[in-house]
């Protein structure tokens, strides 16, 4: 009885693997993230050269080149921190339309002075029924502790 | 003349004992197979992980398994060469826990918190991993796990079975972050990888102990213990881990102790018996029914269902805690514990209906082995011990007499006694039902024993 229930809870858990992650979803289109640079708040401008670490005092984005996707294509970008939060979001929408969002940067916790150090996962997304389907273009940063 | 200098068999037909030890070793082959291969991979393709402290890790991983055979193994061997063997197994172990140090240092201590803080939370853990493992071998009220073993088991789900899921999960987890698209279905994949690879770690420490020591492997009651203790070890570790990675985390924002009490509280106290103890005492469970099933496919099947029920109730606490809703509010110190109750509660009242079931048949099988031995005459177990010997308050409330009567020395001669008589109505009951590989001789000599242990009693 014990091992019937396992069985049970690990095939709904396969159950809800495959509806989040739907086989038969690669579309073969890659969106041209340009870089992840450091951020200034005040201007809402990156500056300096596109970097994979940061420190943990410095705030940075993504800059994601929309025209790079269908235009018509409903997708999102988002940031992750390590333990899996969102941090910092644009979309979804149609590409076309997310061009005035193409600087998406991560954002200070509320109540926090400094982003939390860790690994960060940028991904832009295609979105299908409400549902994130595929990975369009994905970036990771590393932020330090100190 | 042809002397015998082996006794035979109890059961001369039995060929288990030499097919446990080759899966055994088995077993252990793979596991460091398993260990050299994810280490080599994480050089090669990972950056997370120095050379260094794969090279070190896979050094105190070796040492300490061999140390540990050898400290078990130990205990089967005469006086004579007991102290020789002693001495190799603490040199080996030791060794391989300062190797382990450096490799903790550089994973965890080094990079985060630095040693002080990770002292400190280390000690906070202590305690309450001690008190666990107090109560979870106390749990076996009739026949008691020898410490060296539950230590033993702890060890090994604080350190052996640790490092292999270090190496696994980081190739996993790093996998399925190129891979998949963030949000749920990265964490089911991830939830999956916990269940999977921290259960089958945690596990082969409790089936190495089935095959190795069958003699103090009983049955499903003792599968719970050794098993709990393991997941005791690995919560231990993994406690330290979390209080210092998280300490370093949120002291710039100067939240860090509370950041690590609250892991200590969730992990400690909360969690102390509700997670791993309660997923591995399930592959304990499993083992321990294998152990008393007649046919190789039984006990395949029993030990197979334990793993699944502990990887089922891991899966479903790292993919599905979330959806219990804590609100940023003081009800929501009430809502943390009811999560607890309602996701991983109904998998520990299964485990205590097993350790009760366990108990019962265990209990009601061994006061027919000591009635049957008081039949004999034999002056081991006389009648009027059974039922003493059969209530653990009487057996208590004997050893208190003992000792109001003849202090500390009486107390601990009559609990030798007592466990002698215990281990004798086990040999039987296990030789009954042909589960025993000792030979004949073997109870008769624990028989003499107990006469002799009981001559000391009476002389005290």
């Amino acid at each position: 009885m014990f091992a019937t229930v396992g069985m049970v809870i690990l095939a709904i858990g396969l159950v809800e693997f495959l509806y989040f992650e739907r086989p038969g979803e690669a579309s073969g289109i890659k969106a041209h993230i340009v870089g992840v640079f450091a951020y200034d708040p005040a201007t809402k401008q990156v500056n300096g050269p596109d970097r994979s670490e940061f420190p943990r005092s410095g705030q940075f984005a993504a800059v994601v080149d929309w025209s790079s996707l269908p235009a018509n294509l409903v997708v999102d970008a988002r940031w992750y921190d390590s333990f899996g939060s969102l941090e910092g979001e644009a979309g979804p929408g149609n590409a076309s339309g997310l061009t005035s969002d193409s600087v998406i940067p991560v954002q200070v916790p509320p109540g926090f002075r400094f982003v939390l150090p860790g690994r960060y996962t940028f991904v832009v997304e295609r979105i299908e029924g409400g549902v994130p389907v595929e990975v369009l273009g994905r970036r990771f940063v590393v932020v330090d502790r100190t | 003349m042809i002397t015998q200098t082996t006794p035979p068999a109890a059961d001369p037909e039995s060929r288990l004992r030499p097919a446990r030890y080759g899966v055994a070793i088995t077993v252990t082959a793979l596991v460091i197979l398993a260990l050299v291969a994810s280490s080599i991979l994480n050089y090669v393709y990972l950056d997370t992980i120095p050379a260094r402290a794969s090279l070190y890790g896979l050094l105190a991983v070796a040492l300490i398994t061999l140390g540990t055979y050898i400290l078990v193994r130990a205990f089967d061997r005469d006086r004579a060469t007991r102290r020789v063997h002693l001495i190799r197994a603490a040199v080996l172990i030791g060794l391989g826990v300062l190797l382990w140090l450096l490799v903790i240092d550089v994973f965890v201590f080094t990079q985060s918190a630095g040693p002080g803080v990770a002292v400190v939370c280390a000690l906070a853990c202590l305690p309450t991993t001690a008190f666990g493992l107090f109560v979870v071998r106390r749990m076996d009220r009739n026949h008691k796990e020898p410490w060296r073993l539950v230590l033993v088991a702890a060890a090994w789900g604080a350190i052996v079975a640790t490092s292999l899921v270090v190496w696994g999960e980081t190739l996993w987890e790093s996998s399925a972050q190129h891979a998949l698209v963030p949000g749920p279905g990265l964490d089911t994949s991830l939830a999956f990888m916990a269940g999977i690879l921290e259960e089958l770690a945690k596990g082969v420490a409790v089936l190495l102990l089935f095959l190795v020591m069958r003699d103090q492997f009983d049955d499903v009651v003792d599968g719970i213990v050794y098993g709990a203790a393991v997941g005791l070890g690995f919560n231990f570790l993994e406690s330290v881990s979390y209080m210092t990675n998280l300490y370093s985390i949120y002291l710039p924002e100067g939240n860090g102790v509370f950041a690590a009490g609250i892991q200590w509280y969730g992990r400690q106290a909360l969690g102390l018996f509700f997670g791993h103890a309660t997923y591995t005492a399930y592959i304990g469970a499993g083992v321990g029914i294998a152990r008393q099933l007649p046919g190789m496919r039984h006990k395949v099947l029993a030990i197979v269902a334990g793993f699944i029920v502990a990887i089922s109730a891991h899966f479903s606490w790292d993919a599905w805690a979330t959806i219990f809703p804590i609100q940023n509010s003081l009800f929501g110190i009430v809502e943390v514990h009811l999560r607890t109750l309602v996701m991983t509660g109904p998998f520990t009242a299964g485990v205590i209906a097993l350790l009760l079931f366990g108990i019962r048949y265990e209990g009601q099988n061994l006061v027919e082995q000591m009635r049957k031995e008081a039949a004999t005459g034999q002056g081991a177990i006389l009648p009027e011990d059974v039922a003493i010997l059969s209530s653990p308050w009487q057996r208590l409330k004997q050893r208190l007499q003992a000792f109001s009567r003849a202090g500390l020395k009486g107390y601990l001669e009559l609990s030798r006694l007592q466990t002698a008589q215990l281990d004798l109505a086990m040999e039987r009951w296990h030789r009954e039902r042909k589960e025993i590989d000792t030979p004949l001789e073997a109870e008769q000599r624990l028989r003499e024993r107990v006469i002799q242990l009981r001559h000391w009693v009476a002389a005290g």
